[in-house]
């Protein structure tokens, strides 16, 4: 990471500890159950800028393992990802954080998707992730004030933001990440007409005159200049063989990571992906019987 | 290796003896309102091979619906089209790619998605359960019509050769693909994948993952209502449209699927009534449901029934 990137960051870390988090929570009944409680919370971010969240807090003394899900690429903020059983809030705390612009945290500024990757790109310092990225270290500096979480067992799940999160503050013990979004982002945009990356080439091709100021931009949140400063043990999810991002792709950016790491090439298969993760999460958090808090259709 | 699943598994779902009347008086309703379109180019998101449109219409209770309308810059007089319509919490994307393949293609987002959420807007989670013990008000009333009316939108367009029109989506979009090729006897032909919205309440009972997980979270705080809930979904699931469908379609499943039961998957398919049918199910797989080989299926399927192609090319 060169002197402007990290003095970029810095600048926007300091930023963001001048907003104190200030955080409300409500108890929400339909989602709660007899396993876990589940809150809605209501903290300040850079801005200052009112974000929303779902935590859940699992039954029992604790101390419980956590997973921090950072804002996702998408409007909806999930409380746990489609598809997660909901038993993962009985072993698991779980926190979801919605960044600005995204449902419940859409106010003053309503994300558009697609839209978003691209939005005040001609300029680093008002960038619309220069917000979501400092959201996501909020996010997990509240996680990391809970009473009942394991500060040795926390978990950030996500694309690009969760392991910029996990580079930018300290907590994180392990990170899963499957980027998309802020990997050599303006050269592997011109090899696919696919969204998200396509948002990049639209961008280009309409406003010829800022392509040079947005890839000057995207130099201040490529993976490879965070990577250092990792030193959670990762999983890093790689798309298969012959995709834009898979394992031969990401060689540079495993090298440059400074803690353990762990790659694994998609099989195309949302199931043996999915299972994959369960199970590397739960081994490093302790948990022994993984069975026990999968999806019924994915278990023995 | 997970158990296999039962592929005679007996649905607990019955149909409403007045469902059709139910859905006459709907459809009735909306045919009642102007559809009122408006076709915007966007030229942030066009390229030297697409085209590419904001599209806004009207739908029940007088809701703007908007929509991505793409078409290939090179076409002809008359062209193919294809609807997409989106999953359960996903954002409706810009279809750019199947225009590349020669359709014009829309890309629907029926009330409560982004860009069509100013007039509805009960959230993620909370659409599945809004009004849910009243089938008059359930949410998936206006959204299931905001969906036909797509149809209805590429029926007005000049350029939409109206005798090859198709509909697939994936998820949500997979169980909408169900109830609109129900509903719109132009439809040509569909494809389904993982359908949501099919087997409510067998779902609700086969797994306890979101969003499903949201009618086990309602009747949980509300017990006393689940009898007026399984009457309500009674009316909007999938399997009660199945019967309906006149069209070639082809459904594709996953077998370790977390999200939609892939028992719910066997049922819609045996209660399809269209004679050219067929099931692919994908061992191995999630809620992806084969995509990555079955992506080329569904290409194929309508090259033949809408580009009048072998399906080769």
């Amino acid at each position: 990471m060169d002197d402007a990137v990290r003095k970029y960051w810095q600048d926007t870390l300091d930023e963001l500890a001048s907003y104190p988090a200030r955080p409300e929570f409500d108890v929400l009944p339909i989602r709660s159950t007899p396993f876990a409680t589940l809150y809605s919370v209501r903290l300040t971010s850079l801005g200052p800028y009112r974000l929303f969240g779902y935590l859940s807090i699992p039954t029992g003394t604790g101390p419980f393992p956590a997973i921090y899900y950072p804002p996702k690429y998408q409007s909806v903020l999930e409380i746990i990802p489609q598809g997660t059983a909901n038993l993962q809030r009985s072993r698991y705390i779980t926190f979801s954080l919605a960044g600005r612009g995204q449902r419940n945290a859409d106010t003053p500024f309503a994300a558009m998707f697609p839209g978003l990757l691209t939005e005040g790109i001609d300029n680093a310092a008002s960038y619309a992730f220069r917000g979501i990225v400092a959201d996501s270290v909020r996010g997990l500096e509240f996680l990391l004030t809970r009473r009942e979480l394991d500060a040795a067992r926390v978990v950030l799940v996500g694309n690009d933001v969760a392991l910029i999160a996990a580079a930018l503050t300290a907590g994180a013990t392990h990170v899963l990440t499957t980027p998309a979004l802020f990997y050599k982002t303006a050269e592997l945009a011109t090899k696919t007409p696919t969204y998200p990356l396509e948002e990049i080439n639209d961008y280009v091709r309409t406003y010829p005159a800022r392509a040079e100021a947005a890839r000057r931009t995207l130099g201040y949140y490529d993976l490879r200049g965070f990577a250092p400063r990792v030193t959670a043990t990762t999983l890093l999810m790689a798309g298969a063989p012959g995709t834009l991002l898979d394992a031969r792709a990401l060689e540079p950016l495993v090298a440059a990571l400074k803690g353990p790491v762990t790659v694994h090439e998609s099989e195309q298969s949302t199931y043996k992906d999915g299972l994959y993760a369960e199970r590397w999460m739960a081994a490093r958090c302790g948990i022994t019987d993984v069975q026990s808090i999968l999806p019924e259709h994915w278990r023995d | 290796m997970p158990k296999a699943v039962a592929a005679d598994y007996r649905s607990r779902l019955r149909k409403p003896d007045d469902f059709d009347a139910f859905w006459d008086d709907v459809e009735r309703q909306a045919s009642a309102i102007p559809l009122e379109p408006e076709v915007i180019p966007d030229p942030l998101r066009t390229s030297d091979d697409v085209e590419t449109f904001q599209v806004f219409y009207t739908s029940l209770e007088h809701i703007r619906i908007a929509a991505w309308y793409c078409r290939p810059v090179r076409r002809a007089a008359r062209t193919p089209a294809i609807m997409l319509l989106p999953g359960y919490q996903m954002d409706p994307p810009i279809p750019k790619e199947w225009a590349r393949k020669g359709y014009i293609a829309l890309s629907v987002a029926p009330r409560g998605k982004l860009r069509s959420n100013r007039q509805f807007n009960p959230g993620y989670p909370n659409l599945l359960t809004h009004n849910i013990v009243d089938r008059h008000t359930y949410a998936y009333r206006g959204f299931y019509v905001d969906t036909w009316r797509g149809i209805d939108f590429l029926l007005s367009r000049p350029e939409v050769d109206p005798a090859r029109i198709g509909v697939t989506g994936n998820s949500q979009g997979g169980g909408l693909t169900i109830t609109t090729a129900a509903m719109r006897r132009e439809v040509r032909a569909a494809a389904a994948g993982a359908p949501y919205l099919c087997g409510f309440m067998d779902a609700v009972a086969l797994t306890h993952t979101y969003p499903y997980q949201e009618i086990d979270d309602y009747v949980r705080l509300h017990p006393e209502r689940r009898a007026d809930v399984e009457t309500t979904v009674a009316y909007f699931d999938g399997i009660n449209f199945a019967d309906k469908i006149a069209c070639p379609i082809i459904v594709n499943i996953g077998l370790q699927d977390n999200v939609c039961p892939p028992e719910t998957g066997y049922t819609l398919f045996e209660r399809i009534g269209a004679k050219d049918k067929q099931l692919y199910p994908y061992d191995g797989h999630g809620h992806d449901a084969g995509r990555v080989r079955h992506t080329a299926i569904v290409d194929r399927f309508f090259a033949r029934h809408l580009l009048d192609r072998d399906g080769n090319a």
